[in-house]
């Protein structure tokens, strides 16, 4: 390898160094408990998706070259550069993980893959082999931000067809989605797609909410893509937004990585303190109901409604309960998949990995694992907070015959609203 | 012998002992002043109080009762591996003091040094129990592939250090007890280094010397192995609540 694109590699690695990272590197035992955790590794036995060994390629590379035992006696460590052998192995291993840190949640000690990981994501686009299609889909969004205005007219059009659907659904003639409003409480940043705004939208309005829609996405592939720079850029065009028309809360959507990004990563991205309250929609929902400011008539959903926690709002997000408790609102035939909530399976769809062709056979046998649950709980709506997941399980549903109904939680919730134009089951597969 | 004994068993313990007190410093401090992830990288649940984080990371560290519900026999073996060895630590302890009230309580010296035997027995068998696990573990599949020659290093100095610390205690158990290490071990502390002569007569030297030369290498590498879980563990899964 080149002596500059060599220091280029190592760079990187020296910047992106920090304590945990160092511990979990230093103190890995490659006991390989982490191997049953990983969905990839159970769905495809392949031994470039065991937790460990997709870490321990970060490893190597340390010990090669700013660990002086490592540089002493590379052999004893299998301490090597960062050849293309090496980097080979590393995309597949890096760009193919989930990110959902089940491994993390059986570790002994706790090592954080996902995190090693965010390291090989950096390497890979240093030497030029970050994934394509993520980095184009963060700089078309980073694009839309910066011109804005060039979007407005397709974005104004589309929600007002939206806003003719709401009152469609409510009977209300005032009902509508509210743009560009200053002064609301809520900024709701929804997915790109009327899917995901319609029923928020039905729903804010019933709640009486004093909302505004984001003319961004939620959606951050930057995250995926692994450029926290490109990430911080494309979170920055709602957080200015909600700055502009001061706002008190940011409500994120049916969406596991919005979350975890405006809640968890966007601090230390942009080294500020988040300026609102960030809530994901179901929170919002869950309370809504709680406090009667919505109604829900169960028995609507016809069925036996089971649930599945996305990893990034459940083990990497903490919110387990208030979707059950939305869930459980709606039906009386409730029934969890097992295991669930911190043990939840990863569907094997997060991570950006669905907008990745090139790994959908791994894709479709690392959801194994979730079909077996599915088909283990009997239900037949399955109700699933995260498009990526959504995706993923729609998918796995037509391949293995399972004959599911997909649901997002909020669809579900607009679906058991005594309204007069309820479109109950309209949704489910959009 | 006496040669090897003084090499293995008094500059080596020296060296040892030197090496692992400036390595493991010296990894606490590389950990201590790099800048912590700007990320918070828990996950959930995790308790809300600092005290419940403090518990829940020494439950995990000590009981990893995630681990223990994903690979039970793995689990099983490492514990009994690591608590096999904290007892057998703890029952070396005698090399520098007899303990207070224990050989009161169970009836004098003799009885105390017979309990020690029993003690030692099981402690030693259950620890070659452990690494003999992991060594066959390291041989098939996925474990094999995952694992780098610093595993069998390891494993190999470990599987040392315990077969010879088993041979003195079912060879000449019976007959050299604490006190004479302990004349011995003293006699290193005081920086006036001696042995015995219940050391130097019969072959138990060599049997000494051939521990402790593994205990001596152990020492001397454990700080640049992924040994340092025995410290980092803690701080790692403190993270997992934060």
């Amino acid at each position: 390898m080149e002596k500059v694109q060599l220091e280029t590699l190592t760079g990187v690695i020296d910047k992106k160094m920090n304590r945990q990272l160092k511990q979990y590197i230093d103190i890995c035992a490659r006991c390989a408990i982490c191997k049953d955790a990983c969905h990839q590794y159970v769905g495809t036995g392949d031994f470039k998706y065991l937790p460990a060994r997709r870490a321990e390629l970060i490893r190597q590379i340390y010990k090669r070259y700013f660990d002086k035992a490592g540089r002493f006696m590379p052999a004893l460590y299998e301490a090597r550069e960062p050849d293309d052998n090496l980097l080979d192995e590393l995309y597949d291993s890096t760009y193919a993980c989930t990110g959902c840190r089940r491994c993390m949640y059986y570790c002994p000690f706790s090592i954080d893959t996902a995190w090693i990981l965010s390291v090989a994501k950096a390497i890979l686009i240093a030497a030029g082999r970050g994934n394509e299609m993520l980095g184009q889909l963060a700089d078309a969004a980073i694009f839309k931000g910066d011109n804005a205005a060039m979007f407005e007219g397709v974005m104004l059009s589309g929600f007002d067809d939206i806003s003719e659907e709401v009152r469609a659904i409510t009977g209300d003639p005032e009902h509508r989605v509210h743009v560009n409003k200053e002064g609301a409480d809520v900024l709701y940043v929804a997915l790109a797609g009327a899917h995901s705004i319609r029923p928020a939208a039905v729903i804010f309005e019933e709640a009486g909410e004093n909302w505004t829609i984001s003319m961004f996405e939620a959606a951050n592939y930057g995250f995926f893509y692994g450029d926290t720079e490109k990430a911080r850029l494309i979170t920055k065009r709602y957080i200015d937004e909600a700055k502009r028309l001061g706002v008190k809360e940011i409500v994120v959507p049916e969406c596991g990585h919005a979350y975890r990004v405006a809640e968890f990563f966007y601090e230390a991205w942009s080294k500020e303190p988040m300026p609102f309250k960030v809530t994901h929609i179901l929170e919002k929902v869950d309370d809504y109901i709680k406090s009667g400011r919505i109604t829900v008539d169960k028995g609507l959903i016809e069925g036996k409604v089971t649930y599945h926690d996305p990893c990034q709002l459940g083990r990497n997000g903490g919110k387990f309960e208030q979707p059950r408790d939305i869930v459980k609102a709606v039906t009386d035939n409730f029934v969890d998949l097992t295991p669930n909530r911190a043990e939840q399976w990863c569907c094997g769809g997060g991570g950006g990995i669905v907008a990745m062709e090139e790994f959908k056979d791994v894709r479709l046998k690392s959801g194994a694992k979730k079909v077996e649950q599915l088909k283990a709980s009997g239900a037949s709506v399955l109700a699933c907070p995260c498009e990526n997941c959504r995706l993923q399980i729609e998918e796995l549903n037509e391949v293995h015959e399972l004959g599911m109904e997909i649901w997002q939680v909020i669809d579900l919730v607009v679906a058991a609203m005594p309204l007069p134009g309820n479109q109950k089951g309209a949704e489910a597969t959009e | 012998m006496e040669t090897y004994l003084w090499i293995t068993s008094v500059w080596g313990v020296y060296l040892g002992i030197a090496v692992f007190v400036l390595g493991m410093g010296l990894r606490i401090y590389q950990w201590a002043t790099t800048p912590k992830s700007p990320v918070r990288l828990g996950m959930f649940p995790k308790p809300a109080t600092k005290s419940g984080r403090f518990f829940k990371m020494l439950k995990d560290t000590l009981i990893a009762p995630h681990s223990a519900k994903i690979e039970p026999k793995m689990w099983i073996f490492a514990m009994i591996f690591h608590v096999a060895a904290l007892a057998a630590f703890v029952g070396h302890l005698r090399i520098l003091g007899e303990y207070p009230i224990l050989p009161e309580l169970l009836g004098g010296e003799h009885a105390m040094n017979t309990f020690a035997a029993y003690a030692g027995s099981i402690a030693g068998t259950l620890m070659l129990v452990g690494v003999i696990f992991w060594i066959v573990r390291r041989t098939f599949g996925p474990y094999k592939n995952l694992s780098v020659p610093e595993d069998y290093l390891l494993l190999f100095l470990l599987f040392g250090v315990i077969i010879m610390g088993d041979h003195l205690r079912f060879v000449y158990g019976g007959f050299i007890h604490a006190d004479t290490y302990q004349e011995w071990f003293r006699s290193l502390l005081a920086f006036k280094p001696m042995f015995p002569e219940k050391l130097l007569s019969g072959n138990v030297g060599w049997s000494l010397g051939t521990h402790m030369l593994f205990t001596d290498l152990f020492l001397i590498y454990f700080p640049f192995s992924k040994l340092v879980h025995t410290i980092g563990s803690f701080a790692a899964n403190y993270v997992r609540s934060e």
